[in-house]
C-alpha cells in the first residue's frame, strides 16, 4: 500500500497535463507527418560578401545558422522547456574570428538565441582553452557575442575537473567538466579547422574542451580517444561552423592565407554524418577518415552523410 | 584619508589584471610614481625614468614643506603597520612606560645609504626594501594567492564532497560565496608563484613585527621613510605646538607616537621620525600639542638628525662591498647567461634591466598564464624576485604585451604588440630522448599544434622508423625552425611530460643579447632569402618606432 500524498498528486498531474500540451503542440503541427533530415547544410548563395564587411558577414552567418536549425525541425525538437543548455564551441585560441581558430560567435550567439527562444533556462557557453582563458574567450569575440544573445560565458576551474568513467574501449576513466556533464543537452558547435596529425578537427575533436587532465597525451592515440569521448557525450545535436575554414597550419594559425571562406552553417543530429561532411571540406584526408571510421565501427552514427539526404540549403 | 589610500590601493592591484579592450593606464603606478625612493634609485642606477615618476618630486616638495605626510597618510603599507600597531595596543593595552627614541631607529638610514651607493654604481635593490614595491610584490606572490587558493579550494572541497542533512546541502551556502569571489573580487584565474611560500613569510614577519612595536618596520627599517626623513628634518611650513602650561607631564602622547619622534614633553621633537600622524595630539587629555602651520621663518626647536660621521661613512663602504659582491658572478659580468633565465618580452639587456627593475611583480600579477615567475638565484642576489618565463608553468601569449605595459619603470619596454610578437625570448629545443615520436613510435606533435609563430616555428617531418618487431611506420618527428622560433614557451607548457618536457625553451637566441645568440637567424635559406640579420630585431622593425633598437648594447 502506498500513499499518494498531495504533493505525489500536483507533480503527477503537472507532469500528464505538461505531456498532453505537448501532444496538443505536436498535433497542431501541419508539418507532425514530416520527420525533419537527419541534417543540413546552409550554404550563402547571395552575392558575395567581403571579408571586410563585417556587418553584413554577421548577418550571413545567423541567417546560415537559423536555416540550417529550422530545416532539422527547429531548436524545440533538441530544447526541452526549462532545459539547463550547454553550447561547446572552439574558444582555445587567443585569435580574432578573421583568423579561424576559434567558432564564429554571430554563429554562437545565435544558438544562444534559438535555446532561449526554445525555452531554455539557462544556456552557458564555455570551452576548456589552450591558450590563457581570458584571452581566449575575449579574443574570440564569442566571450561578448554570447552575453549580449543571454548567455552564461563560464570559465572552466581547473580544479573541478572531476574523473568520470568513460567505460571506453581505451580510456577507463578521464577527468571531465562536471557542470557540462549535468546540463540537459551540450551542443557541439566547433569550427572546421586543419590539424597537424588528423588533418582535420571538427565535432569529436571539439570535445577536448570538456575535458581536463593530460589531455594532450590523446594525441598518441586520437582515433580510440576520441570514439571514447564521443561515446560518453552522447551527442544529441552538432552544429559545424564553415563560415571560415582553416586550411593550413591548425588548429589555429597566425596568418590569413591560412583561412579561407566557405559560407556554409551544417547542423546534424548524427556526429558522424556532420563529421564527414567536414572532413570532404577540408579535403578528405585518410587520417580524418580513420577517427570517423573508428568512431563508426563504434556504433556512434552513420559517416554516409548522403544517405541521410540533407536538407541543401541555398541562403540569400 | 589613510583607509581611502589603502582601499585605492588594493583597488588598483585588483584592477591590474587583464581585461578585454582595456589597456592598462597609468593608475596603476600612481603609488609608485609618488614613491621617491623609486625615483631616486632608478634615476642612479639607470639614469632614465618615466615622466611620471617625477610625480615624487611632489611628495618630495609635500615632505619639505609639512614632513612625513607620506608615511602617516598615504603609503598603503604604513598603513598595515598603523592597523596592527593600533590593533596590539588595543589588546594588550598601550605600555605604562613612554617608549623612547632608540638609537637603532638610524637602522633605516644606513640601509638608505646601501641602497643609494648601490644604486649610484648601477645595481638597483631598492625594490627589495622599498614599500611599494615589497607590499605589491608580497600581495602578488603571496597574500592574493592564498586567500584565492583558501576560497577556491575550500568550496570546491565541498563542492565534490556534497555533504548534506536532507535537502539542505551545504554547497547552497559555498556556492554563492564561490561565484560571488569568482566573479566580483577574484576576476582572474588563481596564480601560484615560486618561493611564494617565502615572500609569504617575510611579509608576514613585517606584520607580525607591529606586536614588538607598533610600525615596527616604519620606525627601524623602511629606507623610503629614511628618504622622507631626510626632507623632513625641519619641515617648512608643519610645526608641533606644545604649551608647557597646560602638559602635566603625563607622556599619554610619547606612548602613543607612532614615529617614537618624542613629541612629548622634556624633548625636542623629532621631525625626521615623525609621521604627521596626530595621534600625540588626539591622546593628550589637555590640549597641550597642536600642529600648527607658520611662516618659515619663524623656527621652533627641533631636534637634529646625527646619524654619526664615522657609521655613514661605513655604511657607503658597506654599499660598495655589497656591490663587489653582487657583481662577482660570471654572470653579472655578462661572461655566462643561465639557460633558465628568460626574461619577459620587451626586457631590456641584463644590466639595464636589472638597472630599472624594482622587483614589484607588477608583470606577474598581469600575465595572464602564469608563467611570469619571481627568480630566486637565477639572476643571482642582485637579480632576487625579478621576472623570468618558465615555461613549465606558463607560456608567454603570444598576442598578449601586457608586462610591458604595465612596467613602471620600463624595465620591460611597453612594446607594441606587433611589435612585441617579433622579440625573441629563447629558443625551444627537442630532447629526441624523451619527445615521442624519436623515443617511443608513435604520434604527439602537441608542440607543432600550440606554436602560434605565423608559418610554425616546430614542423613535422614524416620519418620512417623501425619499431621493435621490426615493422617499419612512418611518424611525425618535430622539429624547430630558429628562424621563426620566438621563445614562447608554449610547446613546453604544452608537452604531454609534466615533470620535464622534452621540448625545453632556454634563453638561447634572445633578442636583447647578441653575445647569447648560437644561432645565425635568417640564414636558413642559404640562397639568400634572409629576413633577418645577426643579432637585432627583424628588418622591418628598425626605423618605425621609438623602441627600434631597444636592445643596443650599452
Amino acid at each position: 500500500m502506498t500513499h499518494y500524498s498531495r504533493r505525489d498528486f500536483l507533480t503527477h498531474s503537472a507532469r500528464i497535463g505538461g505531456a498532453l500540451a505537448l501532444t496538443q503542440m505536436g498535433g497542431s503541427s501541419p508539418f507532425a507527418a514530416e520527420t525533419p533530415p537527419a541534417m543540413a547544410i546552409a550554404k550563402w548563395a547571395g552575392d558575395p560578401i567581403a571579408d571586410a564587411d563585417s556587418t553584413t558577414l554577421a548577418s550571413m552567418a545567423v541567417k546560415l545558422t537559423e536555416q540550417a536549425l529550422d530545416a532539422v525541425g527547429g531548436m524545440g525538437r533538441f530544447v526541452k522547456k526549462g532545459d539547463v543548455v550547454w553550447i561547446k564551441p572552439n574558444m582555445a585560441w587567443d585569435r580574432p574570428p578573421e583568423l579561424a581558430g576559434n567558432t564564429n560567435p554571430d554563429v554562437v550567439a545565435t544558438l544562444v538565441k534559438l535555446c532561449l527562444n526554445a525555452g531554455a533556462k539557462t544556456v552557458k557557453v564555455g570551452d576548456n582553452p589552450c591558450d590563457a582563458a581570458q584571452k581566449a574567450y575575449a579574443t574570440s569575440g564569442i566571450e561578448a557575442a554570447a552575453k549580449n544573445a543571454g548567455a552564461e560565458v563560464i570559465y572552466l576551474d581547473e580544479n573541478r575537473f572531476r574523473k568520470m568513467a568513460l567505460n571506453g574501449e581505451y580510456l577507463a576513466e578521464w577527468e571531465v567538466y562536471p557542470e557540462i556533464v549535468e546540463t540537459d543537452l551540450v551542443i557541439n558547435c566547433p569550427i572546421a579547422k586543419h590539424h597537424g596529425i588528423t588533418q582535420a578537427t571538427l565535432c569529436m575533436k571539439n570535445y577536448m574542451g570538456v575535458v581536463g587532465g593530460r589531455r594532450n597525451a590523446w594525441h598518441q592515440a586520437l582515433p580510440a580517444c576520441l570514439t571514447d569521448i564521443t561515446r560518453f557525450m552522447k551527442p544529441q545535436l552538432c552544429v559545424l561552423d564553415a563560415v571560415r575554414i582553416l586550411t593550413g597550419n591548425g588548429p589555429q594559425s597566425s596568418q590569413l592565407q591560412d583561412v579561407a571562406r566557405k559560407d556554409t552553417v551544417a547542423v546534424s543530429a548524427d556526429i558522424l554524418a556532420l563529421e564527414s561532411f567536414g572532413v570532404e571540406l577540408l579535403g578528405n584526408r585518410p587520417e580524418a577518415r580513420d577517427i570517423v571510421a573508428k568512431a563508426a565501427a563504434a556504433g556512434l552514427g552513420n559517416p554516409d552523410y548522403k544517405a541521410l539526404n540533407p536538407r541543401e540549403l541555398a541562403v540569400t | 584619508m589613510q583607509i581611502a589610500c589603502l582601499a585605492l590601493f588594493i583597488l588598483l592591484f585588483v584592477n591590474t589584471r587583464f581585461r578585454e579592450h582595456v589597456e592598462p593606464d597609468a593608475s596603476a603606478h600612481v603609488f609608485f610614481h609618488l614613491d621617491p625612493l623609486i625615483l631616486a634609485g632608478t634615476f642612479l642606477a639607470s639614469y632614465a625614468v618615466p615622466a611620471a615618476a617625477l610625480l615624487a618630486l611632489v611628495t618630495l616638495a609635500a615632505t619639505l614643506l609639512f614632513g612625513r605626510i607620506f608615511c602617516g597618510w598615504i603609503c598603503p603599507l604604513g598603513t598595515i603597520n598603523h592597523f596592527v600597531g593600533w590593533l596590539r595596543n588595543r589588546v594588550r593595552g598601550l605600555p605604562d612606560a613612554p617608549a623612547q627614541w632608540s638609537p637603532w631607529q638610524r637602522t633605516k638610514y644606513y640601509l638608505l645609504i646601501v641602497l643609494l651607493v648601490m644604486a649610484a654604481f648601477g645595481i638597483n635593490w631598492i625594490g627589495v626594501f622599498d614599500p611599494i614595491a615589497l607590499l605589491y610584490r608580497s600581495l602578488t606572490t603571496a597574500v592574493w594567492p592564498a586567500l584565492q587558493y583558501a576560497v577556491e579550494d575550500g568550496s570546491t572541497y565541498v563542492y565534490q564532497a556534497d555533504p548534506h542533512i536532507g535537502p539542505v546541502h551545504a554547497t547552497q551556502v559555498t556556492e554563492p560565496v564561490y561565484r560571488f569571489f569568482r566573479d566580483h573580487i577574484f576576476l582572474a584565474p588563481r596564480q601560484a608563484f615560486l618561493g611564494g611560500g617565502l615572500l609569504l613569510a617575510l611579509f608576514a614577519g613585517i606584520v607580525l613585527l607591529n606586536l614588538v612595536q607598533p610600525r615596527f618596520w616604519c620606525r627601524y627599517l623602511c629606507p623610503a621613510g629614511a628618504l622622507l626623513g631626510l626632507f623632513a628634518r625641519r619641515p617648512l611650513l608643519l610645526r608641533l605646538a606644545r604649551r608647557d602650561d597646560d602638559c602635566n607631564a603625563c607622556g599619554r602622547c610619547t606612548i602613543g607616537c607612532q614615529g617614537l619622534a618624542a613629541p612629548g614633553h622634556g624633548n625636542p621633537w623629532m621631525a625626521a621620525e615623525c609621521f604627521a600622524c596626530w595621534n600625540c595630539v588626539s591622546t593628550c587629555n589637555f590640549q597641550a600639542l597642536r600642529f600648527t602651520v607658520e611662516p618659515p621663518l619663524r623656527k621652533r626647536p627641533v631636534a637634529g638628525l646625527n646619524l654619526g660621521r664615522r657609521a655613514t661613512l661605513g655604511a657607503a663602504a658597506g654599499g660598495l662591498a655589497g656591490l663587489f659582491a653582487f657583481r662577482l658572478t660570471p654572470q653579472a659580468q655578462a661572461r655566462a647567461y643561465n639557460p633558465g633565465l628568460i626574461r619577459p618580452p620587451g626586457a631590456r639587456e641584463e644590466h639595464h634591466f636589472l638597472q630599472c627593475c624594482v622587483h614589484c611583480g607588477l608583470c606577474m600579477k598581469v600575465c595572464p598564464t602564469n608563467g611570469l615567475q619571481p627568480t630566486t638565484f637565477e639572476a643571482g642576489l642582485e637579480g632576487v624576485w625579478t621576472p623570468m618565463l618558465v615555461p613549465k608553468i606558463g607560456f608567454c601569449q603570444y598576442e598578449c604585451n601586457l608586462c610591458g605595459l604595465t612596467c613602471p619603470t620600463e624595465a620591460i619596454q611597453p612594446l607594441p604588440l606587433e611589435e612585441k610578437k617579433r622579440v625573441r625570448i629563447g629558443l625551444a629545443t627537442i630532447d629526441t630522448t624523451r619527445c615521442i615520436p624519436y623515443a617511443y613510435e608513435r604520434n604527439c606533435i602537441v608542440c607543432e599544434e600550440h606554436c602560434p609563430a605565423p608559418g610554425k616555428a616546430i614542423y613535422a617531418v614524416d620519418t620512417e622508423i623501425t619499431t621493435r618487431d621490426g615493422r617499419k611506420i612512418i611518424v611525425k618527428q618535430p622539429h624547430v625552425d630558429p628562424n621563426k622560433c620566438i621563445g614562447c614557451g608554449i610547446c613546453e607548457t604544452k608537452c604531454p611530460f609534466a615533470d620535464m618536457a622534452a621540448i625545453r625553451v632556454t634563453s638561447a637566441n634572445e633578442s636583447r643579447h647578441p653575445g647569447n645568440q648560437p644561432i645565425l637567424v635568417g640564414i636558413g635559406d642559404l640562397e639568400g632569402t634572409a629576413q633577418q640579420g645577426y643579432g637585432g630585431a627583424p628588418a622591418e622593425q628598425t626605423g618605425a618606432s621609438p623602441y627600434a633598437d631597444p636592445y643596443g648594447q650599452q
